[in-house]
């Protein structure tokens, strides 16, 4: 196994308040890590310090990607990197077309890779086909990013461009939050699809339930801004029969 | 201020009739505004009130080709044009205009009745209406036949050269009862001083699709003056664009005199360097059941400024009145300033009407998005600024119109700073 994403000793603050107070973390290539934790605990944070947004800064320690230091790159190198953030909140964008949205989010890729851009007509039979699988019918795709959808179809949509980019490093945020058990199902498969030897994620949730559907190899509990426990999945079983108390207890 | 040493210098114009006359004594008591002028309190006009102008007057239309993009953008629209060149018109332009309109022009024909329904039209007592009206360089007056569709567009382009010259073309559309056209203005001089003074009358029922461009050159002051009267249902479709030139104002009044008409009357102003964009409105709701709708869009880049003042009239019978406007600025830059005045006066009780004015800068939420897709930057600010603008755009009517219109903020788009499509 080869170590795809290194977090080692990371410290980051929002404005002049310290959210993540050391945080190590090292996952190998091809493998599904959870971490969980209660609100405030930091979560989202590590989303956006992984995908490198205006506002969170690193006050120390570092984030390797295949060896390679991620801190000084823009969130769109990263992307292009193999990076790819599912947002908790994914955002509207009214007015940006959702398949020139897709076409120029895969472009931007390929143009990196020094490939081709995608040919339009067969670019539309690959967005269909993948969006079939998760229930997104064209007249989603048609609609401006994110406009009119409802929660649920907001969370699809992400796992679409997912399928889409083929990252090497996923980081889903809280993908479960307001989804009902049938959208939960419906989105968990498509990540189950997506996992692959060459992948890795990172699951971010509050909750087991998500859990259950997207099987972690490993599962970490993150509160006050460092990771307090980990082990395999048995862990948040625990946690949801014990509650995140005693890990904060522990600390 | 003597009147010999105002700007433009009008000491050339003689013979003129009296409706003409009177135009020239009011501008001469009025002259620009004052710097207690209200209505010009964001649009200071120190900038041409020093120029050394004078109008063409007295040349003849020369033989110059039209600009390039001006002949590519016509023949994409398959577009009649009526060239204008110094303000003079080029009378051969005229030759085989579409069925169903008339040209009439002051080259040849006693206008002074033309003038006069101009006069009626246009905003009242406003310094480019008297002094257009005066000073005109030439008269044209198109009238499109009662219930004849003409589905070609006629494209009114302006051009000309130098910086000492003023040009004051006056033009009045008349669409017959149940008539409809596709009319069109483009911009696009070197001129020291563009006022042109348009009037529209639309006839009950009949339709007009018309749009302005000002791609003037970047020395150019334009001041525009527009005043446009609607029959009983009769709809008009109007969108400007204001891209050009170092100071603009594009003025229209708007009023409604015979009920159940719709009036569409949004514009989109893109300002970079130093440049002045100004779009006043005032719409007139004179009679009721009438609709109006103003979208205004603006997007400035480095300390480029841009106006919205809009007026919303309701007399006190105008009522089942639904008049709208909207106003967004999109600031590029930290020395870039919007200002938006937008006004209602209603005295009917039952009506429908809305306003707002907002001003901002991109979404950094959006942005983020965007680029944790690995979307670069330039990119998706590119795609920003472009749905902020379609959203506009996408309410045009007329395809050749919004192409037209496409043409002219895609071109500003490709040179925005740090960005690449």
């Amino acid at each position: 196994m080869t170590a795809l994403l290194e977090i080692r000793d990371l410290h980051a603050s929002v404005g002049d308040t310290p959210i993540l107070k050391g945080i190590n973390l090292t996952i190998n290539t091809g493998e599904i890590h959870a971490i969980m934790g209660p609100n405030g605990s930091g979560k989202s944070t590590m989303s956006y310090v992984l995908s490198g947004r205006d506002g969170y800064e690193v006050t120390g320690g570092d984030v390797l990607m295949n060896g390679v230091s991620m801190l000084e790159m823009e969130p769109d190198e990263r992307a292009r990197a193999g990076m790819f953030l599912a947002f908790q909140y994914p955002v509207e964008l009214p007015g940006v077309g959702g398949m020139s949205f897709l076409r120029a989010a895969v472009n931007a890729r390929r143009i990196e890779a020094g490939e081709d851009e995608v040919d339009q007509l067969e670019f539309v039979k690959m967005v269909r086909a993948k969006a079939k699988i998760l229930g997104i019918n064209d007249d989603m795709l048609k609609r401006a990013v994110n406009v009119g959808f409802s929660g649920g179809e907001k969370k699809r949509y992400e796992i679409l461009q997912m399928a889409l980019l083929e990252p090497t490093m996923a980081v889903l945020d809280e993908t479960d939050s307001g989804l009902d058990v049938d959208a939960l199902k419906i989105v968990s498969e498509g990540v189950n699809l997506l996992r692959d030897p060459a992948r890795s994620m990172l699951v971010i949730t509050h909750y087991q339930r998500l859990l259950d559907y997207i099987v972690p190899d490993y599962v970490h509990i993150l509160a006050g801004g460092k990771i307090r426990k980990s082990g395999d999945k048995s862990l948040a079983l625990e946690v949801e029969e014990q509650g995140y108390a005693g890990i904060d207890d522990a600390a | 201020m003597l009147a010999s040493t105002m700007q433009p210098n009008l000491d050339q114009l003689s013979g003129l009739d009296d409706v003409r006359n009177a135009a020239l004594a009011r501008w001469q008591a009025n002259g620009w505004p004052d710097a207690k002028a209200e209505s010009w309190r964001f649009t200071r006009l120190g900038a041409v009130v020093a120029r050394e102008l004078a109008p063409a007057i007295g040349m003849s239309e020369t033989a110059h080709a039209p600009g390039a993009e001006i002949t590519a953008i016509a023949t994409e629209m398959k577009a009649h044009v009526i060239r204008f060149y110094n303000g003079m018109l080029d009378v051969r332009s005229l030759d085989g205009l579409p069925d169903g309109m008339t040209a009439t022009h002051s080259l040849n024909t006693d206008f002074e009745a033309i003038t006069a329904e101009v006069a009626g039209l246009a905003p009242v007592d406003h310094p480019v209406g008297n002094l257009s009206l005066a000073a005109m360089s030439a008269g044209l007056r198109l009238s499109v036949d009662a219930g004849v569709h003409i589905e070609q567009p006629v494209l009114l382009a302006f051009e000309g050269t130098g910086e000492t010259i003023s040009a004051h073309p006056v033009v009045m559309v008349d669409v017959g009862i149940s008539g409809a056209a596709v009319i069109a203005e483009w911009h696009q001089s070197q001129l020291g001083l563009s006022a042109p003074l348009v009037a529209l009358r639309l006839g009950d029922k009949a339709r007009l699709d018309y749009a302005k461009v000002q791609a003037e050159g970047a020395n150019n002051v334009h001041l525009a003056a527009t005043g446009i009267s609607l029959g009983e249902g009769s709809v008009f479709a109007g969108f400007s664009i204001s891209a050009g030139g170092q100071l603009a104002r594009l003025e229209t009044h708007v009023t409604l005199t015979g009920e159940s008409a719709e009036c569409g009357l949004s514009a989109i102003y893109l300002g970079r360097d130093k440049q002045h964009h100004d779009i006043t409105t005032y719409m007139d709701h004179a009679v009721g059941h009438c609709h109006s709708s103003q979208i205004i869009r603006g997007v400035l880049d480095d300390a480029s400024r841009g106006v919205f003042q809009g007026k919303v009239h309701v007399a006190p019978d105008a009522q089942k009145t639904d008049g709208q406007q909207m106003s967004r600025a999109l600031l590029l830059s930290r020395k870039a300033e919007a200002d938006a005045k937008p006004e209602l006066e209603i005295y009917a009780d039952d009506v429908i009407c809305a306003h707002g004015a907002t001003v901002g800068e991109l979404d950094e939420t959006q942005l983020f998005y965007l680029t944790s897709r690995g979307i670069p930057k330039a990119t998706a600010r590119a795609m920003l600024i472009g749905a902020f603008l379609d959203d506009a755009i996408d309410s045009v009517e007329n395809a050749a119109l919004a192409g037209m219109l496409r043409h002219i903020s895609d071109g500003w788009m490709a040179d925005v700073k740090g960005v690449s499509l």
